[in-house]
């Protein structure tokens, strides 16, 4: 079966250690050619000896072998399906696996795709092909060599099939010659291609400096080596790189030894780093510290030669960041160590004709791109992915390539497509597979599931959701069983029945993590049918649930808790309003009615003593769009309305999220799926203390019980809105809650610090949270209707599920706001309002301001530029003083907002202030004087920056 | 003194392919596999057998010996499992009341009784409460005697005697460990090779090699040791050779008795003592004396 | 998912490129020494280990002594030289203790003990390299040492190692190479003919659902590796049979 044949490889790690593995050699690998006879042709290969490829440069159809380079370079390419039969060779596949993960993803989703015809190659397994490494061999040229060696195989072994090497490596490509060995660059392969305009426009650019020699724009790169031995001796310092959002020659690495991230300004000083890469930085001495400027800076730059505008805005930074108080550690980029560099969505500059096009990331922490394109008029209209290539020191932006366009701009498809991606949120259509593992309609109720399940259809349940909700997963009910006794029952719907563990529905599931809300629209986490019909507790309908049942007493004291699958069957399916009214009328006394009101009561008692435990009551300003239902245009932006109901709904659901939680636990102390939230470190809530006592207000942040108590009292007649005001920005003083296996912390780190609860979990809404499934699974089990399965009770499992989870479901939330933030934009495009508003914060050269009524952010600038400032700055009382009127924290304001749309990538809200009244810088009241509107557009433009943080105030909690 | 070092590597030491005359087909039975199926009527379980499901299997490595309806599987290579007449040579390892502990490679110590000695004085002396006390003055811990199983007691302890004027305590000399099995079976134990040196070859693989001694013994009964005697330069060299040749022979595998035994000595004599050693040499030695055996079997073939 | 890497290829080849239900190459010989009743080497990968075997002989100590049976002593030990960290001592430690305990059990399994009375057998094992399946390797030299001592046993005893690569594919023989990488290890050490489980220790938990695909591989590995082990067995005592010229046998 095998040869053996072993040899020897050192690695070295640390204190140079010698490793010696083994490695067998095959006879039985196949060439992978389904007309070869001389090796057994495996089930897995793809070649296709019909569809061969065909480039001009080769007078023979042919399969490709590809060298590493073409594949870590090239991957956007490759992905294109006019390339197929391709032959990867093992070599190539771990040394791609090894330079870069997501490179090594993509290829596998070519290799998997049968129709792309790509077949992997064990060379370095097989007799014949595999060579031993010489020992003054560097490992490069021992990997082409094998290369080399497994093309001549294969012209050897399949005479009459031809085989082309492509390969980016000139010396390789000179070997492979003189082996008389087919072989050409990707470049010209592509070139020589039929229909390859596309192909060329994704052509990786890594050599362009050579077509002309321009002069250095930045210091160059330190070497690897120079670079290891830097941080070892403790001169340079190693972090990841986050660019400043506001400022683009500005950006700050955290680094080791520094308690505050180190400070990065200038062209020098970033030196081509692009967010988010790994960076080796240089720490000034501490008298060039300077302090991070508070100025917003823009790159307007508008081609790749001209670097004069960005000169001058460095020297305009220099000026303003002398400020002795807050300097900070300072340095400078001199290599880069690791790139991270992504995909990024954005739209194409515009203002330039030709082959080469700046490309403008949506991001603003990341640099524009320059591109190279032969569709740059259809692009301009366009957004687009592009990636990062490389970034010569003779260039002032990175070159990139494009990699596929998205959809129009403007357009919501679009817009939703770009939120979606820059979310990282699974968004394609649910495979095949995956649909083949649902339920075939219609569906029916078996007896053996009656069998299995209680059935409550007798019971009066009903639901309780927003208007329009289609994945209804909760449903209540209330009963009066003797005196003095109630069965409350939270019904939950049974998702676990349909999606099996391991099964491919599973696994999409899994990965999607949860249901992404956008505006209009909803990317399911589970297939439509069942989301919307089999599990959905439609009104009328049979359908199964699990099922969490109280016994209580009048004052809401638990007496009893069981669990169990049922059988349910909601009598209706009500909104909130709906609810409230039923309970309002006193004339309506059917089962319903009294169940919603006894309900109603139990829940005012459980939220009264949960609020007295400490519980917090958060402000946020989520907002509702409405939307015209055939243009797809935003008509309104309200807050949502809050009833009674709301609250009823959800306290019970809190309630049995505990009561799971605690059940869980108890049987699975290791692998119990919770959800906590980490009581926030005492500085984080600084600004909240600091706006208190500016206020007058002593807010108390030791524990929650303190902080309720002294956000309760923080109340000001004059100011109703004030209290919100606070709470709002308590809601940003917290940490994200988290899902974990129990397994992984101590005991007292599973608090749930805004719900003042020692244990919580997540049960109730399995239609769109993966938690709930995997809680769903492990109650199952305990109730005895399902089993275990391995993934289910493995610690490393679970941890490494809970992280996915994590991520996906704050991916969600920025993705959810985002979708928020832009259709609050479209709303008011076009429009011109005076609104009412709050101050946030007083900044020095800024108030940020909340407009309560669209839950929008946006920041007044004071400081015009090139202009001395009407206003006194007290940065010990923050406030803001011009002549008698004095800007306090939560005072109201009155502003005018237009939308400026001359920069469609970045729309930005102009905010102008009008009332209070301050005689040259407000502006009047908008019925009064109309002309002004028509004379603020052009003195907009460049001069003063307007910004809307797209951050509306978010509820962190359950 | 300087030291010459030999270094090589492992695959330069080959061992004796036997010759292709000497093969024979043989049978050879692994532990666990079965060596009669449902033998439990017909046959009885031997030696290195055992019975699992009415089936006999060999519970060692090794070929089966059948003697009528007795059916063992005896292993090429074990401890020495003595039986009654056999040649041994051992160490005293306990002196106790009324006998002696004996090593002699076999699995349990043997005993060596005080009745079972010749006392100086003549066979027909009474044994009184002095000998007892005695005893250590006879023989102490460390002492090699030459003797021979008297009986084997029910737990396999060997009981020896040394009633005989051959056996008794050993003076000068040489003493071999080999393996037990290659000690071939033959009438005489006690050879006198003609080169100056004897041997005792012991059944349990202690092979005792010494001066042939001129003097006729007396009486004493061997417990003398004469350990004045200085042996000739010549002799001792002779030991040295017949000892080192005897080890190239048993590293090989090969059988040891007299004939074997000479012939090796006689190929030796090309090396010099301690090239004998080496372990190339070695080999070479076996082989030579392989087919020197050989050629002699088939001249006694042909008479 | 990081962690565990992918033990299996897409292709079906593992890191050194055996298929998932292959062992790694077996190379044994026994008789190495001429010092101890029976010794053997094996190499199971580049796992090395030496087994030396003395005995039965008279138990040295009194009390110990069994009147019904021998009683096995066992030593495991690895040359410091073995790791790829130098080791600190060879023997004494608790790994090694327990490494001498399992083996002991092992050997108790087979051997028959109540032939021999009022004796002892001791078994040495050296770890020379570890690669992974230590204690595989040690079982199987020492039932190679046992039987070239001519001490009778009821089989052989074989241990294996198996462990599960990319959370569903059974694998053998797990070097040391997987055993850092992968998931948990099952070790099993067996009577391959009868199929008893002598020893099954497991580095990890396992999920009820793997342990019977994975316990199955182990025991199949055992009995390759059993074939292999009675292969050398048969060479080596016609080795010695026709060197001896089949002497003192009667057949």
């Amino acid at each position: 079966m095998f040869t053996t044949k072993c040899f020897i490889k050192k690695n070295k790690i640390g204190n140079f250690l010698k490793h010696v593995r083994e490695h067998y050699i095959r006879d039985d690998i196949s060439c992978g050619i389904p007309s070869c006879d001389d090796c057994n042709a495996e089930a897995s290969s793809h070649l296709n000896e019909v569809h061969l490829n065909k480039c001009s440069l080769f007078k023979f159809e042919h399969f490709i072998i590809l060298d590493t380079n073409v594949i870590l370079d090239q991957m956007d390419v490759l992905e294109e399906p006019i390339i197929c039969n391709v032959i990867i060779l093992h070599t190539v596949y771990k040394e791609v696996k090894h330079r870069s993960l997501p490179i090594y993803k993509r290829l596998n989703a070519v290799l998997e795709n049968p129709s792309r015809h790509f077949y992997i190659f064990v060379n370095d397994h097989h007799k014949d092909t595999f060579l031993p490494e010489d020992k003054n061999e560097l490992i490069n040229d021992h990997n082409d060599r094998c290369i080399r060696k497994a093309t001549s195989w294969y012209m050897g072994h399949v005479p009459k099939r031809h085989f082309v090497l492509i390969t980016d490596d000139a010396k390789n490509r000179q070997l492979a010659l003189a082996d008389n060995i087919p072989t050409c660059t990707i470049t010209d392969y592509v070139k020589h291609l039929e229909n390859n305009s596309i192909l060329q426009d994704k052509l990786s650019r890594k050599d362009f400096h050579s077509e002309k020699e321009a002069k250095d724009i930045f210091p160059p790169h330190l070497s690897t080596a120079a670079l290891l031995k830097g941080i070892k001796e403790g001169v340079l310092h190693q972090g990841t790189f986050r660019a400043s959002k506001d400022n683009f020659l500005e950006g700050f690495v955290s680094v080791d030894g520094f308690t505050e991230p180190v400070l990065l300004q200038g062209r020098d000083g970033l030196n081509r780093s692009v967010d988010g890469d790994i960076v080796a930085v240089e720490v000034f001495k501490m008298e060039n510290w300077v302090s991070p400027s508070e100025i917003v800076l823009e790159d307007e730059g508008v081609s790749e030669e001209s670097i004069e505008d960005v000169e001058q805005k460095e020297q305009a930074l220099k000026n303003t960041t002398v400020q002795e108080a807050e300097i900070k550690p300072t340095g400078r980029v001199v290599g880069i160590i690791r790139r991270k560099w992504k995909q990024y969505c954005g739209i194409i500059q515009g203002n330039s004709e030709g082959l080469y096009q700046i490309f403008v990331p949506a991001n603003r922490s990341i640099p524009k791109v320059r591109i190279e394109t032969r569709q740059a008029e259809f692009l301009k209209t366009q957004k687009l992915i592009v990636t990062i290539d490389s970034w010569p020191r003779s260039s002032r932006y990175p070159h990139g390539h494009f990699v596929r366009a998205l959809g129009r701009i403007g357009s919501q498809d679009t817009e939703n497509e770009v939120v979606l991606l820059e979310h990282d949120v699974p968004h394609s259509q649910f495979s095949e597979e995956v649909l083949s593992c649902l339920p075939k309609l219609p569906w029916i109720i078996t007896e053996e599931d009656e069998k299995r399940r209680v059935d409550l259809r007798s019971i009066d349940i009903c639901s309780v959701d927003p208007p329009g909700c289609t994945d209804i997963d909760d449903a209540l009910h209330c009963r009066l069983i003797e005196e003095g006794k109630l069965e409350v029952g939270v019904h939950i719907a049974d998702v676990s029945h349909f999606i099996r563990p391991g099964t491919a529905i599973d696994l999409e599931a899994a990965s999607r993590a949860t249901t992404v809300y956008l505006v209009g629209t909803r990317i399911d986490m589970v297939p439509g049918l069942l989301s919307s019909n089999l599990c959905s507790l439609r009104g009328g309908e049979d359908r199964f649930a699990f099922s969490c049942i109280w016994e209580m007493d009048l004052q809401a004291n638990i007496l009893s808790t069981r669990f169990h699958k049922s059988i349910i069957k909601s009598k209706s399916a009500m909104t909130y309003e709906e609810a409230q009214l039923t309970i309002d009328d006193q004339t309506k006394t059917d089962a319903i009615a009294e169940s919603l009101r006894n309900l109603n009561k139990l829940a005012k008692i459980l939220k009264k003593r949960r609020l007295e435990n400490g519980a917090l009551v958060l402000a946020s300003t989520e907002v509702k769009i409405l939307m015209d239902s055939e243009t797809m245009e935003p008509l309104d932006v309200e807050l949502k309305k809050m009833y009674q109901t709301n609250s009823m709904v959800e306290e019970f659901m809190l309630l049995a999220n505990i009561s799971v939680a605690q059940k869980i636990l108890q049987e699975f102390p290791d692998c119990a799926m919770l959800r906590r939230h980490p009581t926030p470190p005492a500085s984080n809530f600084d600004p909240l203390v600091k706006a208190g006592r500016h206020l007058g207000f002593d807010i108390q942040v030791d524990c929650g019980r303190n902080l309720a108590d002294s956000l309760d009292r923080a109340v000001k007649p004059e100011n109703p809105y004030l209290n919100t005001m606070l709470r709002m920005l308590a809601t940003r003083c917290m940490l994200q809650a988290v899902y974990f296996p129990s397994g992984t912390l101590q005991k007292e780190d599973f608090y749930h610090y805004g719900l003042a609860v020692p244990l919580y979990t997540h049960f109730t809404s399995p239609i769109r949270r993966y938690a709930d499934i995997i809680v769903h699974r492990l109650l199952a089990v305990i109730c005895g209707s399902d089993s275990t399965y391995p993934d289910l009770l493995d610690k490393q499992k679970s941890s490494e599920l809970c992280q996915n989870l994590n991520y996906r479901n704050r991916m969600a939330q920025y993705a959810g706001r985002a979708s928020v933030a832009f259709n609050t934009h479209l709303f008011f495009k076009g429009k011109l309002n005076d609104e009412e508003g709050y101050i946030l914060y007083v900044r020095k050269n800024a108030l940020q301001i909340l407009i309560p009524k669209y839950g929008l952010e946006c920041t007044l600038y004071l400081v015009k530029k090139n202009e001395t400032t009407l206003f006194e700055y007290d940065e010990e009382h923050q406030t803001q003083r011009a002549g008698d009127v004095v800007f306090h924290t939560f005072d109201p304001v009155t502003i005018r907002l237009q939308l400026d749309s001359s920069n469609i990538q970045h729309e930005k809200f102009s905010v102008l202030l009008v009332q209070p009244a301050i005689p040259g810088f407000s502006v009047p009241a908008l019925s009064k004087d109309d002309e002004q509107v028509n004379d603020a557009e052009p003195v907009k433009k460049g001069k003063k920056r307007k910004n809307i943080a797209a951050k509306s105030p978010k509820k962190s909690k359950s | 003194m300087s030291q010459k070092i030999h270094i090589r590597s492992a695959s330069a030491s080959n061992r004796v392919r036997p010759l292709a005359a000497t093969q024979k087909y043989h049978r050879i039975f692994t532990p666990g596999e079965e060596v009669i199926k449902a033998a439990q009527t017909h046959f009885v379980r031997g030696h290195g057998t055992y019975e699992e499901g009415g089936d006999l299997k060999a519970s060692v490595a090794g070929v089966k010996e059948q003697v009528n309806k007795l059916v063992s599987v005896r292993p090429l290579k074990s401890r020495y499992n003595g039986q009654v007449g056999e040649v041994l040579v051992g160490r005293i390892l306990e002196v106790q009341q009324k006998r002696w502990k004996v090593d002699t490679n076999s699995r349990l110590d043997s005993a060596l009784l005080l009745s079972s000695v010749n006392l100086p004085g003549g066979e027909l002396r009474r044994r009184s409460a002095e000998d007892q006390h005695m005893m250590r003055e006879y023989l102490q811990e460390g002492d090699l005697i030459s003797a021979e199983v008297q009986s084997v007691f029910t737990d396999g302890t060997l009981s020896l005697h040394t009633r005989s004027l051959k056996y008794g305590k050993l003076g000068q000399g040489i003493l071999i460990k080999v393996f037990p099995s290659l000690v071939k079976k033959c009438k005489l134990h006690f050879c006198t090779l003609p080169f100056g040196v004897s041997l005792i070859l012991g059944n349990n693989g202690y092979i005792w090699i010494s001066p042939t001694s001129n003097n006729v013994e007396g009486d004493e009964g061997g417990f003398i040791q004469n350990l004045e005697e200085v042996i000739p330069k010549d002799i001792r060299e002779a030991m040295a050779r017949v000892r080192n040749s005897i080890l190239a022979l048993a590293q090989n595998y090969m059988m040891l008795f007299d004939t074997s035994i000479i012939f090796a000595y006689e190929e030796s004599l090309k090396y010099s003592v301690h090239e004998l050693l080496l372990p190339e040499t070695m080999v070479d030695l076996a082989v030579l004396t392989q087919q020197k055996l050989s050629m002699m079997e088939d001249y006694e073939f042909i008479n | 998912m990081s962690r565990n890497r992918e033990l299996i290829s897409k292709i079906g080849l593992r890191l050194d490129g055996r298929r998932p239900d292959e062992l790694r190459r077996i190379r044994c010989k026994m008789g190495v020494f001429s010092q101890p009743d029976g010794s053997a080497y094996i190499e199971q990968g580049l796992t090395k280990v030496l087994a030396a075997v003395y005995g039965p002989h008279q138990v040295r100590s009194r009390q110990k002594a069994q009147h019904d049976a021998c009683i096995i002593n066992t030593q495991f030990s690895m040359a410091v030289f073995s790791t790829n960290e130098r080791k600190k001592r060879p023997r004494g430690d608790r790994k090694s203790t327990e490494m001498s305990m399992h083996l002991q059990q092992a050997l108790l399994s087979v051997i028959e003990t109540d032939l021999y009375p009022w004796s002892q057998i001791d078994v040495y094992v050296e770890v020379l390299h570890a690669d992974g399946g230590i204690y595989p390797a040690c079982v199987n030299a020492a039932t190679l040492a046992v039987i070239d001592a001519g001490i009778p046993i009821k089989e052989y005893v074989c241990a294996c190692t198996a462990s599960l690569g990319n959370n569903e594919v059974p694998m053998l023989d797990v070097s040391h190479q997987e055993e850092i990488l992968g998931g948990p290890t099952l070790t099993v050490a067996a009577l391959p003919m009868s199929g008893k489980i002598v020893l099954m220790e497991m580095s990890q938990r396992f999920h009820l659902d793997h342990l019977p695909k994975v316990l199955n591989k182990a025991l199949e590995g055992c009995k390759d590796v059993k074939a292999i082990l009675d292969e050398a067995v048969k060479n080596h005592v016609s080795e010695i049979g026709s060197a001896t010229g089949w002497a003192n046998t009667t057949s």
